[in-house]
């Protein structure tokens, strides 16, 4: 699998902010021939919309390729400001006071996008900012009207920049979904080989072996033993989706052992990192008592079932069990050990916890968490 | 009693030609063996064993299509999937295909001979992981349009299955006979079996694979 050279997601980006500029552009000539004569120097308002129209062309060329560095972008910032500056010889100092707008008009309002496109909120606010500052200096004055445009030009800036953050993390998270499924994908392929071939041998050698008896039989141990771990190990499931739950079932079914045995749903079981490695921990724990006190031969079966609203597990073991009393008794003494333990937690998780047992007939818990989280 | 005639497919010479030893020695009737799908189709039909010993990874090919096609074609014979697969999803379509049960492969040779006459016998072959596998099933499909249900006991049933519990554990513990166990297990096998023709006929009639203009 070779890795995708990430394209910017942010490309659309660019290039409506070079149509903005385009549009703008055929704007602020109309502006200006409206005004054609009544300016203080007339060719420098033509010369100033001919600068941008060269500045719109460099850009409009650079931008979409690959999108721009900071520094570019701080070199627009530039070029725009130099151009508003030159305003102020164009237009008569009337004009400047009153409601004539300075050459470049809404031109400038590209530059803020392609802050905002460049570095996010915090770029589109600044640009939007300087733009605005550059406007109340040519002018030299502050109105309602100037403030007006400084809110729109802000506002623009920091509205762009959400957005381009947005869909570079959104770019993100579908790339980091693309790598698990193709994880995913590779670990069933290798599961099927490791199945087809090592699994078979391993079940056939431990049939076999028991069957001959003697040394043969333990040579079949070791390999049943081995079939187990292998087994558990290519069938469980890839643990994290890309949301950041955990499918339970990963976690229970690498417990499965010669004498721990796991069932679950086939289809997945999300949960949220910490509960689901939670409920894992306690599921050891109750297998860790199965193993200390059941008796050696005992055996211990893992049932997972999601309820939809709650999640129910149940182990189940067929030891000796706890004689009558000795719960109570233990809990009277204030040493409660792991029933306790593992009450407390399940109470932390909001779930509930029941346990039976009768002498001689094993140690039944069962776990019941509700989905509130 | 009758002998039982059985039939193995796997596409492992070497685990086929044991199974197909194993069950020899123990006064099985081995008509025939097969390495593939399209093969298992077609010997069974001609020698219609009683049971079909159905491995799940015929190579490229799928074991539960192999028994929808067996199971439908021949009323008589039951499928018995004995799969190393661990318990998951494709068990899980051979048994909606129409299995009448499961084993793994690391079963024991008296856990196979015992498999194979109870299944020849009617009696559906659960293991905790199946149950726990069609329990899942059930609960997922309660959010379709008309899902198929267990009664309460069937649950519970089941799910003294998935707890490693046997028949005789279960009639033990719910008070009730052997028989009746049994019946309420391959009670949750059928209404699955049901469910899933039913649906792929629909399937078939919404899609005009019917025949139908």
């Amino acid at each position: 699998m070779t890795a995708r050279v990430p394209r910017d997601p942010a490309a659309p980006l660019w290039r409506a902010g070079v149509l903005l500029r385009v549009i703008t552009l055929c704007f602020a000539g109309v502006v200006v021939a409206a005004h054609h004569g009544e300016y203080a120097r007339t060719w420098l308002a033509w010369a100033v919309v001919g600068g941008m129209a060269v500045w719109t062309l460099a850009t409009g060329l650079y931008y979409p390729r690959r999108g721009a560095g900071l520094w570019f972008t701080l070199v627009d910032l530039a070029v725009c400001c130099g151009l508003m500056a030159l305003s102020r010889w164009a237009l008569t100092p009337a004009q400047l006071a009153g409601e004539v707008p300075l050459v470049p008009t809404v031109w400038v309002t590209a530059v803020v996008a392609f802050g905002a496109i460049r570095a996010g909120m915090l770029g589109g606010t600044a640009f939007g900012l300087v733009v605005s500052l550059c406007n109340f200096a040519v002018r030299g004055f502050v109105d309602i009207d100037l403030l007006r445009d400084m809110v729109l030009l802000v506002g623009i800036g920091f509205v762009l920049g959400l957005a381009a953050t947005t869909s570079r993390q959104s770019a993100l998270r579908l790339a980091a979904a693309e790598r698990i499924e193709a994880a995913t994908a590779e670990r069933e392929r290798l599961a099927r080989g490791i199945h087809d071939s090592v699994l078979q041998v391993l079940a056939r050698v431990r049939k076999r072996g028991l069957e001959v008896g003697g040394e043969a039989a333990e040579l079949g141990e070791l390999a049943g033993r081995q079939e187990v771990a292998l087994r558990a190990l290519v069938s469980a499931a890839p643990l994290e989706s890309s949301s950041g739950e955990v499918d339970l079932r990963g976690l229970l079914q690498v417990l499965t052992t010669e004498r721990v045995h796991v069932s679950a749903p086939g289809t997945p079981v999300p949960l949220p990192g910490s509960v689901a490695s939670e409920l894992s921990f306690l599921v050891r724990e109750a297998l860790e008592n199965v193993a200390r006190h059941a008796g050696p031969s005992a055996r211990a079966w893992v049932l997972l079932e999601d309820l939809g609203s709650s999640v129910v597990l149940s182990v189940r073991d067929d030891g000796v069990g706890i004689p009558e009393g000795r719960l109570a008794e233990a809990s009277a003494q204030g040493r409660m050990g792991v029933a306790r333990s593992i009450r407390g937690r399940v109470a932390d998780l909001g779930g509930t916890i029941t346990l039976e047992t009768a002498p001689g007939q094993g140690v039944e818990w069962e776990l019941r968490v509700p989905r509130t989280w | 009693m009758r002998t039982i005639s059985v039939m193995v497919v796997d596409d492992h010479p070497m685990w086929r030609d044991g199974v197909a030893r194993d069950l020899a020695e123990r006064g099985f009737d081995v008509r025939a063996t097969a390495g593939d799908a399209a093969a298992a189709v077609r010997i069974a039909a001609a020698v219609r064993p009683d049971v079909v010993l159905m491995d799940l990874n015929l190579g490229s090919e799928s074991g539960a299509d192999a028994t929808r096609e067996i199971t439908a074609s021949l009323p008589t014979t039951r499928v018995l999937v004995l799969s190393a697969s661990g318990e998951h999803d494709d068990v899980l379509q051979a048994v909606k295909a129409g299995a009448s049960g499961y084993l793994v492969k690391s079963a024991s040779a008296a856990e196979l001979v015992d498999a194979v006459e109870r299944t020849a016998a009617g009696d559906a072959v659960f293991t905790p992981g199946l149950a726990g596998l069609v329990l899942g099933e059930y609960r997922r499909m309660a959010a379709e349009p008309s899902p198929p249900r267990l009664t309460d006991r069937e649950t519970e049933v089941l799910r003294l299955v998935a707890k490693g519990l046997t028949a005789r554990q279960i009639a033990d513990r719910l008070v009730l006979s052997h028989r009746t166990v049994e019946n309420h297990v391959q009670s949750t096998l059928r209404k699955l079996q049901l469910h899933n023709r039913v649906e792929l006929a629909r399937y078939a009639i919404e899609h005009g694979l019917d025949g139908s203009p």
